[in-house]
Order: structure tokens, then C-alpha cells, then sequence
């Protein structure tokens, strides 16, 4: 058995330690005994729609996602919706998941579209929202205390076809006024989680593996590991937002 | 006599006697007050100064404007150094309340002033500084400053004001801090390693600046000595790395020992050996070799500190206690942290290494950039491996998944170092990576027990 990862802009949009996720999906398939190959897709390559079970996009600067917006326009666009009709896997986190919406609005300056494969948008806000933060995941997530660190000035909103990821307990998610964070449309993830989100949310990162090898493997159901260490980092983490929100 | 001044000046030196009865560090809270009662004291403070260096940077403040701060001893100048580590307004205000002469007619000292990165615009337009030493710029703290990109523009912003009386020292192999002297009107001096020999294979994943600042296409690396620091160019304008005027060649790193290296300057060659481990303390001691060639420092003064330093507390320190060395290396960023186990892990003998994090708002409150470190570096190069400080949990997880598991997970930073220096075997080193403030607590619990001293004393 094997996953394929599709690692979007590795160079540009990984400033967040989000590579964390990379290494929580690979490794905890191959303590499975599940092969895995990352492919890094970087500025002007192509995707190829079928070659990958689960595409990462993660965090960047401002100025980096301007980069990357024009190139998703001309390069990847088209096959990144092939490959979410297909129901590959996406997680994307902050300046990725806004960039999977159907555009950024910033302050002034040109609008920069996105690859609209989720039905939010995200428009510039005028404080960043900085801080730890925890949620109640929407119910088909198994893992429902879901903990991470959320950065980000853009304030996203969802639209009729996506669903939240869940429910701020604490901090400010999407946009800091309707209590939802992150999406999901089809296997289209988004949220404004770092931390990084999967090494201390094990529930979550199972959940997705699941999921891309699914389509593949539909009786597949993962082994259990000893997540006892993620376990403890998870909570320590929820105590430590608890007293430092 | 300016009465808003003076009594943000009687302020500050009453809470100063007031905390350090009551056994305090005092360096921000006195500045603080200062600062609350006269906006303006710090500019008002310059009339009572000569010369004034900032220094300021991601990694390596402390230990240049150390560097700096021993040439101009040598030189015999006489300078307020705010050198118990706070680098906010504030702490650069309680320094220079307290060690300012205000009589009349009395000599004006220079001052040698670590500036935050996110102050540096403030302290300029506050002071008329003679030197601004920039070392780099990495991701570190974000969840204060937001972006790395963000940072850059506004010292852009706040650096092009300058005119020629005032002199940027600039790290040539860091993009970001290079363009920094394009188009400024005060006078540039570079600094630079010319030395491929200590560059690596590949650029490590911690890279904040992959992009051309000029036009946004894409930077090419020639060399990468460490993060983004490297010798580059625009694949797509001209913009280039430009040619230090002073630099580090034939370098040797002696792992933990230090390095030996040739600097050339206008002025002349010299070789130099220093105690300082590490590639980063090169560009440190490149960057304060700089500003005294920017301030006219003699060179043969320059030299004779070079070789009689010694390194800040607990950024790069040993010390030995009843046969068994603790060496502290201060871990704050993926750039930092970086650089310190290509120095600690250079050969192959396993290390007994304790790694303390925490997350208070001096260490940032962010523990993300833990998966930005290559920790995979440390496989197989481990014999024991000790984990506290609030945010154990998360550094055992990032071991974890890096292939290494912890032998101690402890919160409670006292009984785990207490347990470590125990199992450490006589004549062995335990590596001590500390964020800053579990770095305070290790230096109190080694003075609670009479080792080294209290570290505003130093």
C-alpha cells in the first residue's frame, strides 16, 4: 500500500512549521508499514490529476502568496479542481486554505484569486489574530478537541457548500466574529491552525490518511498506534491556551 | 531644566533601588515608568551622549555588541552598554537613566545599545545613531512580529531617512538585510564569509527569504552557508549579493571549541582564533570587527579584544562543576537552533543533551517553529536526552517524529536538570539548549547552588 503527498510550495508557504504535517502523515504511515512518497511541487511545475492521494498547502508570507496565487492561476488551477472532483485529500493551512477559497481581498491592491475548491472567501482584517487556540471539531472528525496556534490577518467566510471544521472554544478562527473555524468541502480541508495541527491532534491526522487511502482501499481501516506522547502534548497544549489564550 | 524629564528620571532610579532591594533583575520596569511619564526621554537623553551604535538583528546581538563593547575598552572609550538584556525602549532607557552623568561639563559617553528588531524604527527616530549594525533576519517570536517580510519593510521604511552622517553595517549573505543599503543615503559597509568550504549541500528547509526583493523572481544560491545566508543572485534582474568589504576566509570550525579564520579588512589581514563556536559567531565577530573599522577604531585595538573575549552568559557557555561541564547554547529559532547542532553534533561522539522550552512571551508563545529545526540531524548522536521547560510535551513529540525518543520528559525544569547532572558521567558534557527564559531559570538554579553569577551583575 502506498499514499502519494503532494506538497504545494514547499519554498514559499512553510513558515509556520507547518512541515510538521508532512511528517506526521509520512510517518505515522510507515510505523504502519504504509510506503510513502512526497512529491514537492514547487513555482511553474505542473500537477498531474490521479498521481496524488493528498495534497498539503501550507503557511507563507504576504508576500510569497502573491507569488503563489499567480502561479496556481497558471499552472495548477485546473488540475488541483480535477483532482478535488476526484475526491483527493487537500489540507491546507492559513495563506493555503485562503488560496483554495475563491479569493483574497486585501486592504488595497489587486484581489488575488484563488482555486476556489472550498466556497469561502477571505477578506484583509485590521488586527492580526495571533494566539493559541481550541476547537470543537465537526462531528465527522473523529478527534473532537482539536488544538493549534492561529496567525493570520484575513478574515474568511463561509459560504453555502462548506461546512465548518468546528466550533472556537477559544481563540478567533475564520474571522473572529462567528465562532467557526476552518472548512470542509468534499475531502477539501481548511483551517487556520499551525502548531503544527496533526502531531498533537493524532485523531485528525488518522482521520485524513484514512480518507486518501480510501479511495484506493474503501475496507481500509488503520492499525492503532501508541499516541500516549500526542496525547499528553495535546493536552498540555489545551492547558496552556486555557491560561494563555 | 526640563521638569517632565526629570521626573521620569527620578522615577527610574527609584523603582531601581526599589526592586533590586527586593532581589529583582530592574532592567525594564524603571525604563518603563520612564517612559510612561516623558514620551520623549529617550531623545532627550541623546544631548547627554556622544556617539551613538545600534545593533540589532534576529541572532547575535548580545554576543556582537559584546564583541564591540571589549574593542571599545581596548580603545579606552567610555560607553553605556545596556547589557542586562532588555532590549525594549524601555530597557535601553533604564540603562542610560542609570549609568547617564547629568552634571554639567562632564564627559558624554557613547552608548552601545541592543535594539529589538521591532524597535529599531523608534530608537532611530529618537537618537541620531553614528553606526546601525543589522547581523540577519529569520523567523523568530511571530507570534509578536507577524511575518519575517513584514519586519524588513518597515526597517526599510525607517532606514531610508538616513543621510551620510550615519554608517549601516550590513550582512552581505543575507538578502534581506543587504538590499537593506540600496538607495540609502548613509554610508554602507558589508560584511561577508568567503569560504566555500564551510557552505552546505543544500538549503535547509528554515529558509525565509527564497524570493528576489527587487523584482520577486527567484533567488539562486551559489553557496548557502546557513538558513538563507549565502552567496545569491536574482535569476531574473541583476540584483546580487554585494562584495563584503569585510570578510571571513580560510575559516576553521573547531566544533565547540570555536574557530579560527583570516579577516581582511581595508586595513589589513589578521588570523584570528576565538572561543566562539560556530558559523553564527563568525558573523558576529565580522559584524563588531565592522562597526569599529565604521567608527575608525584602530585595527591593532580591534585585534587585541578579539583575542581576549569572552562569550556572553549562557549564549555559547561552559562551565564545570565537580568534574562534569554544562555547556548552554541559548535555542530561540530554526535558524539558531540550526546552527548550533551542526557545531554541538559536528563529529560523531554521542552527547548527553537536555533541551528546555518554554512559551512565555519573552520565548514566544508559539512552539511551532520546533518542526522548522532538522532535530533528524541528531539521530544516532545521542546518548541520553533530557526534555523540559512548560512545553516538554511538544519537543518529545517533535523528537518523536523525528526518529528519537526522549529518556526523560520532565516539566519541572530544577529536578530534571538536578536528575541529568546526576546520570551525567564524570568527565562527560551535558549540551544545555535553553528558549530565553527557561536560559534565566537554569542561571538561577546554578546560582541558587553558587555557580556562575547573577547575570545583571556580568
Amino acid at each position: 500500500m502506498k499514499l502519494t503527498i503532494g506538497w504545494l510550495y514547499p519554498k514559499q508557504m512553510s513558515t509556520y512549521g507547518d512541515r510538521g504535517d508532512i511528517l506526521t502523515i509520512y510517518q505515522r504511515c510507515l510505523w504502519r508499514g504504509i510506503n510513502v512518497e512526497v512529491m514537492e511541487i514547487g513555482l511553474k511545475e505542473n500537477v498531474t490529476p490521479g498521481a496524488v492521494d493528498f495534497y498539503f498547502f501550507g503557511g507563507g508570507q504576504d508576500s510569497a502568496q502573491i507569488e503563489v496565487a499567480k502561479d496556481l492561476q497558471r499552472y495548477k488551477k485546473k488540475a488541483l479542481k480535477e483532482a478535488a472532483e476526484e475526491e483527493a485529500v487537500f489540507l491546507s493551512i492559513c495563506g493555503g486554505y485562503q488560496l483554495l477559497g475563491h479569493y483574497y481581498k486585501p486592504h488595497d491592491g489587486v484581489e488575488l484569486p484563488g482555486v476556489g475548491i472550498i466556497d469561502v472567501f477571505t477578506i484583509s482584517g485590521d488586527k492580526r489574530m495571533i494566539g493559541n487556540i481550541m476547537i470543537e471539531s465537526n462531528v465527522i472528525i473523529p478527534q473532537r478537541n482539536i488544538v493549534g496556534f492561529e496567525n493570520h490577518s484575513g478574515k474568511t467566510f463561509l459560504g453555502k457548500n462548506a461546512l465548518s471544521l468546528g466550533r472556537v472554544i477559544i481563540g478567533n478562527g475564520n474571522n473572529g466574529e462567528d465562532r467557526t473555524e476552518g472548512a470542509i468541502q468534499k475531502n477539501v480541508f481548511g483551517c487556520y491552525l499551525h502548531g503544527p495541527v496533526l502531531p498533537k491532534n493524532p485523531g485528525f491526522a488518522d482521520f485524513l490518511i484514512e480518507k486518501a487511502l480510501g479511495r484506493k482501499h474503501p475496507e481500509l481501516k488503520l492499525k492503532p498506534l501508541d499516541d500516549s506522547l500526542e496525547i499528553l502534548a495535546n493536552e498540555s497544549a489545551a492547558e496552556r491556551t486555557r491560561k494563555n489564550p | 531644566m526640563d521638569p517632565r524629564f526629570l521626573l521620569a528620571r527620578l522615577a527610574s532610579s527609584s523603582i531601581k533601588s526599589t526592586l533590586r532591594v527586593f532581589g529583582g533583575g530592574a532592567t525594564a520596569a524603571p525604563g518603563l515608568a520612564a517612559e510612561y511619564i516623558d514620551p520623549k526621554a529617550l531623545s532627550k537623553l541623546t544631548g547627554h551622549l556622544s556617539e551613538i551604535i545600534l545593533v540589532t538583528g534576529t541572532n547575535g546581538k548580545t554576543t556582537t555588541s559584546r564583541i564591540i563593547g571589549s574593542i571599545l575598552d581596548k580603545a579606552g572609550s567610555s560607553y553605556i552598554h545596556n547589557r542586562e538584556g532588555s532590549n525594549l525602549t524601555r530597557g535601553i532607557l533604564t540603562s542610560l537613566f542609570s549609568n547617564t552623568s547629568f552634571f554639567p561639563n562632564s564627559e558624554k559617553p557613547m552608548a552601545l545599545l541592543e535594539v529589538d528588531e521591532a524597535t529599531l524604527p523608534s530608537v532611530i527616530s529618537q537618537t541620531s545613531p553614528k553606526v546601525i549594525v543589522i547581523n540577519n533576519l529569520f523567523r523568530d517570536q511571530l507570534d509578536r512580529y507577524g511575518e519575517v517580510d513584514s519586519l524588513r519593510k518597515i526597517w526599510h521604511q525607517s532606514l531610508r531617512n538616513l543621510d551620510s552622517s550615519t554608517t549601516l553595517v550590513l550582512n552581505a549573505d543575507d538578502p534581506s538585510v543587504s538590499h537593506l543599503g540600496y538607495g540609502s543615503k548613509a554610508r554602507v559597509v558589508y560584511f561577508g564569509v568567503e569560504d566555500t568550504k564551510v557552505s552546505l549541500n543544500k538549503a535547509p528547509h528554515a529558509s525565509d527569504f527564497t524570493s528576489c526583493i527587487v523584482c520577486g523572481g527567484e533567488l539562486v544560491y551559489g553557496r548557502v552557508y546557513l538558513a538563507h545566508l549565502g552567496i545569491y543572485h536574482c535569476a531574473n534582474c541583476k540584483h546580487k549579493r554585494p562584495k563584503p568589504n569585510i570578510s571571513a576566509q580560510n575559516i576553521r570550525l573547531l566544533g565547540t571549541e570555536g574557530f579560527k579564520a583570516l579577516i581582511d579588512t581595508p586595513e589589513g589581514k589578521f588570523e584570528i582564533k576565538m572561543s566562539l563556536p560556530g558559523l553564527y559567531n563568525i558573523y558576529n565577530c565580522l559584524s563588531a570587527v565592522s562597526c569599529a573599522f565604521a567608527l575608525s577604531q584602530p585595527l591593532a585595538k580591534t585585534i587585541q579584544a578579539l583575542k581576549g573575549f569572552e562569550a556572553a552568559f549562557g549564549r555559547t557557555e561552559s562551565i564545570e562543576i565537580g568534574g562534569k561541564r554544562l555547556f548552554t547554547a541559548l535555542a530561540k529559532n530554526p535558524a539558531g537552533f540550526n546552527e548550533i547542532i551542526r557545531t554541538v553534533f559536528s563529529t560523531n561522539k554521542k552527547r548527553f543533551v537536555f533541551i528546555a522550552i518554554n512559551d512565555y512571551l519573552a520565548d514566544g508563545t508559539d512552539v511551532s517553529w520546533l518542526w522548522d529545526v532538522d532535530f533528524e540531524q541528531l539521530k544516532g548522536k545521542v546518548e541520553k536526552i533530557w526534555i523540559s521547560g512548560v512545553r516538554a510535551p511538544d519537543m518529545s513529540l517533535r523528537l518523536k517524529y523525528a526518529g528519537i525518543s526522549h529518556d526523560s520528559l520532565n516539566t519541572n525544569l530544577k529536578e530534571t536538570l538536578e536528575d541529568a547532572y546526576t546520570l551525567l558521567p564524570q568527565g562527560e558534557t551535558l549540551f544545555i539548549f535553553p528558549t530565553y527564559t527557561a536560559m534565566l531559570e537554569i542561571k538561577k538554579i546554578l546560582a541558587e547552588k553558587g555557580y556562575g553569577r547573577r547575570f545583571w551583575e556580568e
